[in-house]
């Protein structure tokens, strides 16, 4: 991967490394204090722009954030509400009211029950990670129909490509109705043909997206680009 | 814990059964590239490593000396534990063994046990007071599907490279483990209504039912094993015996392949 | 288990050890990350003629809630010896050993990863011991810290482990089955190789200061070349792109 960030420094880190940066520079995500200098936490790519330092990482799980786009899994049914697995270190809490639906108490698991898959959205994350989910917004819904494949999250900006083009791409040679979310889970929609194609090219990001050469093996699965 | 089966899942593996495809594109009948390594594990006197896509297991074999039975005075004794432990999946948990994990071990054992492929004499030290006892352990690392399959190619590379240990024992020089035979797995499992063979991790999360065969050198039934909820019928099973013949025959070659 | 001291030789006439190691060179280490497919992060690690593979899982919810803490994550280790990965096989199953190694062991990895970033949830560390030949608590230890690298579970250092001792009255670095056996003393420790802290202890035997101060000194030489090793298979992951 080149740098495409003007002048930003490059090269990969793991726990612990030290990181040398100028002084008064700042730890950003991946990166905290000792003493005075600054240390690598995770394994990944060392960024120093601005007066910032941070490592994006090679592998994370997702952590979910206010605001995300979610697909989540009903783990389980209470009367008032249901709990959605989102890939996390903790399900999601989605309550009766913030359902798209009217919704009689006792009567939740007749709209959604276990193993179904929604689109939704993370409303609250609190000091102890509490996640409270919402479906009301627009084209949030219980999901009937298409495959849902899962990326690991740190991937997804290889799927979106820049400027959107990857994702782009992949929606028009498929020709699926393809969403994106932010705990990695792709809902991919459309005739088998289309899917298939889809998924191999969501496959070969998965297993070699890191390594060189991306876009010519992006041209073999989805044709040339153009 | 117990694992969330999507409904897209099985939704989806309906509508590619519909088509005659899998997840990962292969055929119906085609089965993952298999690696096979034996001999890797100093301490154990017989091992071997099975990697097939995402699904990795090593088995070990020990031996140590008993007590035969008072009826078969002359005959040694054979043994297969397994552990699905939670190095393997997060779906397993620590604690004593499953029912899962027995099943696993003794669906291997008694095919390698009936299809008579030790010479349960030859393990004879001395006739009503010692006898060697082959214990054979499935360790499961990696569960990404089909791990029956790969513990029972596994075992089986394993005990015919095995050395028996009996200078270590004070009781002789050390010899090869003879095996007379070698009985292949072959694993079905029932994915969007049909069944194919060797299931990958989805597959199994979202499929029904498998079938278990376990085939001798002639193309004898040693074992069967149906596992899971789900029910067949007798046309389905002589299809996926037909198709195990050819397997079985496949993977025996890869397991002679790596003897010296 | 100690004590054997004069009954069996284990240095040769040139001060050499039975296998021809120096007294402070370690048995040769070999390290990769990221090699279980369906784990989050993973490493192997041979060192000598042990062979451990360690797993991670999560962060994921903390189940049963009794073990769940507000303001951090619990690491959850087993550390598990595989039936055949010694000369007599071990009955499968927790014993006091390993019940005492997997607890050591999870406070030692408390104390390097970020754990107040992740309350109320749990990652799961799974160390496998697949062939056993001394010291493998401490090739545990090194594995369960790639692997945590590997799972890009946040950590303030990596924790390397390494043991030293003493046989016929000689310290020396990283014993092999034999010495272990019939030697005087073992050092195992955990060190952080960047802050040169210390989050695994234990000893057992007989060993003056003096000895000690060498022991350890030989364990802090042989841990800032394990954390080469290290760090270059975390790298290797890296840019393989499938960590």
């Amino acid at each position: 991967m080149n740098s495409n960030d003007g002048g930003a420094e490059l090269r990969l880190v793991v726990p612990g490394d030290q990181i040398d940066a100028p002084p008064g520079t700042q730890p950003g995500s991946g990166v905290c204090k000792r003493g005075d200098s600054l240390v690598a936490t995770k394994l990944g790519e060392l960024k120093i722009g601005g007066d910032v330092a941070h490592v994006v990482p090679t592998f994370t799980k997702y952590l979910p954030r206010s605001g995300d786009l979610v697909i989540g899994y009903v783990e389980a049914v209470m009367n008032n509400l249901w709990f959605l697995d989102v890939g996390g270190p903790f399900n999601a809490l989605l309550p009766m009211s913030l359902a798209p639906w009217k919704v009689e108490f006792g009567a939740a698991r007749e709209h959604m029950g276990y193993g179904d898959a929604v689109l939704a959205r993370v409303m609250e994350v609190d000091e102890t990670h509490s996640v409270v989910a919402t479906m009301k917004g627009v084209g949030l819904r219980k999901i009937k129909e298409g495959v849902i494949f899962e990326m690991p999250p740190h991937l997804m900006g290889l799927v979106i490509g820049s400027k959107g083009r990857t994702l782009q791409r992949l929606k028009a040679a498929s020709d699926c109705r393809i969403i994106n979310t932010q705990n990695g889970r792709i809902l991919i929609d459309g005739n088998s043909k289309g899917i298939a194609i889809a998924r191999k090219a969501l496959q070969m990001i998965e297993e070699t997206g890191h390594a060189p050469g991306l876009h010519s093996r992006l041209n073999s699965i989805l044709g040339d680009d153009e | 814990m117990v694992q969330l089966v999507p409904q897209l899942l099985r939704q989806q593996l309906a509508e590619l059964a519909a088509n005659d495809e899998r997840t990962d594109g292969r055929s119906r009948w085609q089965g993952r590239d298999v690696e096979l390594e034996v001999d890797i594990l100093y301490n154990a006197e017989g091992s071997a490593k099975v990697v097939m896509g995402d699904t990795i297991v090593y088995v070990g074999v020990k031996f140590d000396t008993a007590t035969p039975y008072s009826d078969r005075p002359t005959s040694g004794s054979l043994m297969t534990g397994a552990e699905l432990r939670p190095v393997a999946h997060r779906k397993y948990e620590p604690g004593p063994p499953s029912p899962a994990s027995i099943e696993l071990g003794r669906v291997v054992d008694r095919g390698i046990r009936e299809s008579g492929c030790m010479d349960m004499e030859s393990l004879c030290i001395v006739p009503g007071e010692s006898v060697w006892r082959v214990m054979i352990d499935l360790h499961v690392l990696s569960d990404g599907g089909n791990i029956f399959d790969a513990c029972a190619t596994a075992a089986i590379a394993a005990l015919r490279t095995a050395t028996v240990p009996a200078k270590r024992f004070d009781v002789g020089e050390d010899f090869k483990l003879e095996l007379k035979s070698t009985p292949v797995m072959c694993s079905f499992t029932r994915v969007g209504g049909r069944y194919v063979y060797d299931a990958n991790e989805a597959e199994e999360l979202g499929g029904d039912e498998r079938v278990h065969i376990t085939l001798g050198d002639e193309g004898h039934l040693h074992s069967l094993q149906k596992g899971l909820k789900g029910v067949l019928m007798p046309e389905e099973f002589a299809e996926i015996l037909a198709q195990a013949g050819v397997r079985c025959a496949e993977l025996r070659e890869l397991i002679h392949s790596k003897e010296a | 288990m100690m004590g054997g001291y004069g009954d069996i030789k284990l240095l040769n006439d040139d001060g050499t050890r039975l296998d021809g190691r120096a007294v402070d060179e370690m048995r040769s280490v070999e390290i990769k990350a990221g090699v279980l497919p369906v784990a989050d992060g993973s490493a192997w690690v041979k060192h000598g003629l042990n062979v451990a593979v360690a797993a991670v899982y999560g962060p994921m919810e903390a189940h049963p809630r009794k073990i769940q803490r507000q303001d951090r994550a619990v690491i959850d280790v087993r550390y598990n010896m595989a039936p055949f990965s010694t000369s007599d096989r071990i009955r499968p199953g927790f014993n006091r050993r390993s019940r005492e190694i997997s607890k050591v062991t999870a406070e030692a990895l408390e104390s390097v990863v970020l754990v107040e970033r992740y309350p109320r949830s749990k990652i799961r560390v799974e160390i496998e011991i697949l062939a056993a030949e001394a010291g493998t608590r401490c090739v545990g230890i090194t594995a369960a810290s790639v692997a945590l690298a590997d799972a890009g579970i946040p950590m303030r250092d990596m924790i390397v482990g390494v043991a030293s001792g003493k046989i016929e009255g000689v310290v020396v670095l990283d014993l092999d089955k034999a010495e272990d056996n019939y030697g005087q003393a073992d050092l195992p420790m955990g060190i952080l190789p960047n802050t040169g802290e210390m989050a695994f202890l234990q000893m057992d035997g007989d060993l003056s200061i003096e000895e000690y101060n060498l022991a350890c000194e030989y364990n802090y030489k042989a841990a800032s070349e394990i954390h080469e090793l290290m760090k270059q298979a975390l790298l290797d992951s890296a840019s393989r792109g499938d960590a």
